[in-house]
């Protein structure tokens, strides 16, 4: 934790002295130029409005509403149902018959502790009694003398679990008994507590099982990036296919109208991601649910905050396709080829979770931008990534973002007023 | 001295389609100018072409003497030939959201949307999504979205295709109001009545090259002298075709126009009218649009 304050207060330092210098290199007049201002204005004015409209409409669609209220009815089902259908262990009740030799209480404490049973103890005056009890159900099992134990079933290996740790407790104690030792000294075997082990390898290594926060944060990403990359795709599309392109590029540059788009989109994703892992926390806390147990607020952020960075860099991608395209079988085949980079990044992280070890591929693709998202999580969740290696990530993410960002947004303007047919990636990138 | 949209030199070529040759023309601030050419002439790309929505291989658009940029074209509106608003946007909504991308504020752009959605009489439908609309309606919603920011230049591609009578006297007496109210208004119509009886001028092109332009009435009056003559009885001017230095023109339901050749005398013509049956109608004519139009081409 306090490394990572440390990392992030540096990293806040380096930006503001970088932001600092760059206001001290900057013309002034430029600054004060009301012209410079007023299109600066006019440019974010208008991705602004488009991203606004973006949220409104989207929000405002029945799809989306009953989708996110189908999704919140899924999660909560998911976290509530195995709370309600869990079966709570009944209490043990034991039947003593006779002596209780020393150490025989504590070894049904321990037995019940070991196997997180409650018990309850009753004295039977003899054994014809307790066997009675036994055949009557009123207890489950009976101590006698504090060396055998009677049931009323036929005794098969592991059918209780408590009835073995006892049966293996009262063994321990008659045997201590035997070997005559003082109460003191049994007491001390009673307690004893394992050995400290020392590992040669880091902590961080030691263990590769996937937390499962991870592994539903990866599920949740890949579902939304899958749904409002198409949604961006066929966004492009409708307002190619519908002619209001012409209309809207009449007032803002093309770059204004994509970045709205993109960002609207972006918006309405984070929100419905947030209310979904929210909501599910909120669920699991309400009905004590050990689902999403230990997931912590720095999780919750990361699983939002790959979604945001995934969603930045295929957006662009799908919005330049969606240029081309001009009606919905056309997006079908342009969608495909795209979502094969994030379908194999989801696999592999998906493959690599269940196998409990990071392999060196899942390390590779941590690091590519088109498939971060997916296996950077799963490695964290793994413990296979230090903080500096996710920011790494990150960073390698956005700097190839801004660049598939210009390249898309080449193609957007050349493909988006192209109609009466599909285009071409030949023509996209040629003059004009 | 009023504004003037000037397309100097417009050149753009797809592949091996020259779509705009070298195309030169004026449009005054004040007037209503109809853009007139046969399908695939070039119209919409020179209107696209004003609006930055397509590059050009030469030439250049100058508004007020400065040549258009982006910051200049959002004082233009433009309605394109096909229907260019979301269909599942509430009428209302749209033509405010274009508004204020125009630059309206959200308190103008709501001001504008109401009045012009009273003038193009659809006020009641403010609620309804586009689609739900039929295609009068819409085109005048079409209309709403181009005027909503009071742009100084309209540019219509095709504005009233598909309009009933109604529809036509309607958007038409918008658009000359709003060129009597100092803006400069541009729009293409394959309906060469409507343009006759909207415009002060017209500019003819083909092949994405000018082939004729000016006032209305000097293109009418213009020309070799016309006659019009109608005899009872007599539907296809046969008896005009054998006389030398006449042409037949038109002919329509009876009424048959003649093009008379500059030595030709009127007289003689009248002559061989009244030799073939009883005269209705002989009188001089200007020349209609629809003749313009294809003298220009031919």
């Amino acid at each position: 934790m306090k490394t990572t304050i440390i990392i992030v207060a540096a990293v806040v330092v380096a930006l503001a002295r970088l932001a600092l210098r760059r206001r001290r290199r900057r013309p002034r007049a430029a600054g004060s130029d009301p012209t410079e201002r007023s299109r600066r204005a006019l440019i974010s004015g208008g991705v602004g409005l488009v991203a606004a409209r973006e949220v409104r409409e989207r929000v405002r669609t029945r799809m989306f509403r009953f989708g996110t209220l189908f999704i919140l009815l899924v999660v909560g089902a998911a976290i509530v149902i195995p709370v309600v259908t869990r079966s709570t262990p009944s209490p043990e009740r034991v039947g003593i018959v006779g002596r209780l030799p020393r150490g025989v209480t504590g070894a049904i404490e321990a037995a019940a502790s070991s196997t997180s049973t409650s018990v309850t103890t009753s004295a039977v005056p003899s054994v014809a009694l307790a066997e009675r009890e036994l055949t009557e159900g009123d207890v489950d099992v009976v101590v006698v003398d504090g060396v055998g134990l009677v049931i009323a079933g036929p005794t098969t290996a592991g059918s209780s679990s408590f009835l073995d740790a006892l049966a293996s407790e009262l063994g321990i104690v008659r045997a201590m008994n035997r070997g005559h030792l003082s109460a003191a000294q049994i007491a001390l075997l009673a307690h004893a507590s394992p050995v400290p082990v020392r590992s040669l390898r880091h902590a961080s290594g030691a263990s590769h099982t996937v937390n499962p926060e991870a592994l539903i944060g990866d599920i949740l990403i890949f579902t939304m990036l899958s749904q409002y990359n198409t949604w961006t795709l066929i966004g492009v599309m409708e307002e190619k296919s519908s002619r209001v392109i012409e209309v809207l590029l009449s007032a803002v540059r093309p770059l204004q109208l994509l970045g709205g788009k993109v960002l609207g989109i972006a918006t309405v994703a984070l929100a419905q991601a947030a209310l979904v892992l929210g909501f599910a926390l909120a669920v699991a806390y309400a009905v004590g649910s050990n689902v999403l147990h230990g997931t912590t607020w720095v999780q919750l952020l990361m699983t939002l905050l790959w979604l945001v960075v995934g969603y930045a860099f295929y957006s662009w991608v799908y919005a330049a396709a969606g240029s081309m395209a001009e009606r919905q079988d056309q997006v079908q085949s342009l969608a495909l080829p795209l979502s094969l980079p994030m379908l194999f990044g989801y696999i592999t992280a998906l493959i690599a979770s269940s196998s409990g070890s990071p392999s060196l591929l899942l390390e590779i693709l941590a690091y590519l931008p088109p498939t971060a998202p997916f296996a950077m999580p799963v490695l964290m969740g793994m413990h296979g990534a230090s903080w500096w290696q996710v920011l790494l990530s990150i960073a390698i993410s956005l700097a190839l973002t801004v660049v598939v960002a210009r390249f898309a947004a080449g193609i957007y303007r050349r493909a988006i007023l192209r109609t009466g047919r599909r285009v071409t990636w030949r023509e996209v990138f040629a003059r004009g | 001295m009023s504004a003037v949209l000037e397309l100097r030199g417009l050149t753009r070529r797809f592949g091996s389609l020259t779509a705009l040759d070298d195309l030169s023309f004026n449009v005054s601030a004040g007037e209503v100018v109809g853009f007139l050419g046969p399908n695939g002439a070039g119209k919409t790309t020179s209107m696209r072409a004003v609006l930055g929505l397509t590059d050009l291989d030469a030439g250049e658009v100058r508004w007020a003497g400065r040549r258009v940029d982006h910051t200049s074209r959002r004082r233009f509106g433009y309605m394109p030939e096909e229907r260019g608003l979301y269909p599942g946007m509430k009428v209302g909504e749209q033509l405010e959201y274009l508004g204020r991308l125009h630059g309206l504020t959200p308190r103008d752009a709501r001001a504008a949307v109401v009045d012009w959605l009273e003038r193009l009489g659809v006020a009641e439908r403010v609620d309804d999504k586009v689609e739900a609309l039929s295609h009068g309606n819409q085109q005048r919603v079409q209309l709403a979205a181009a005027l909503v920011h009071g742009p100084e230049v309209l540019m219509l591609d095709e504005p009233l295709a598909g309009l009933d009578p109604t529809g036509i006297d309607d958007i038409g007496a918008i658009l000359v109001q709003e060129a009597r109210e100092g803006r400069c208004v541009l729009f293409s119509s394959h309906q060469l009545d409507q343009v006759e009886d909207l415009c002060e001028s017209v500019v003819i092109i083909d092949h994405g090259r000018l082939v004729a332009s000016g006032r209305v009435d000097d293109l009418a009056t213009s020309g070799p002298r016309r006659l019009v003559v109608r005899i009872e009885g007599d539907l296809d001017g046969a008896w005009a075709r054998r006389l030398s230095g006449v042409q037949v023109s038109e002919t329509r339901r009876g009424e048959v126009r003649l093009i008379l050749d500059q030595g030709t005398d009127s007289d003689l013509v009248l002559d061989a009218a009244r030799r073939v049956g009883h005269l209705s109608e002989f009188r001089f004519a200007r020349r209609r649009m629809s003749e313009v139009f294809r003298e220009a081409l031919s």
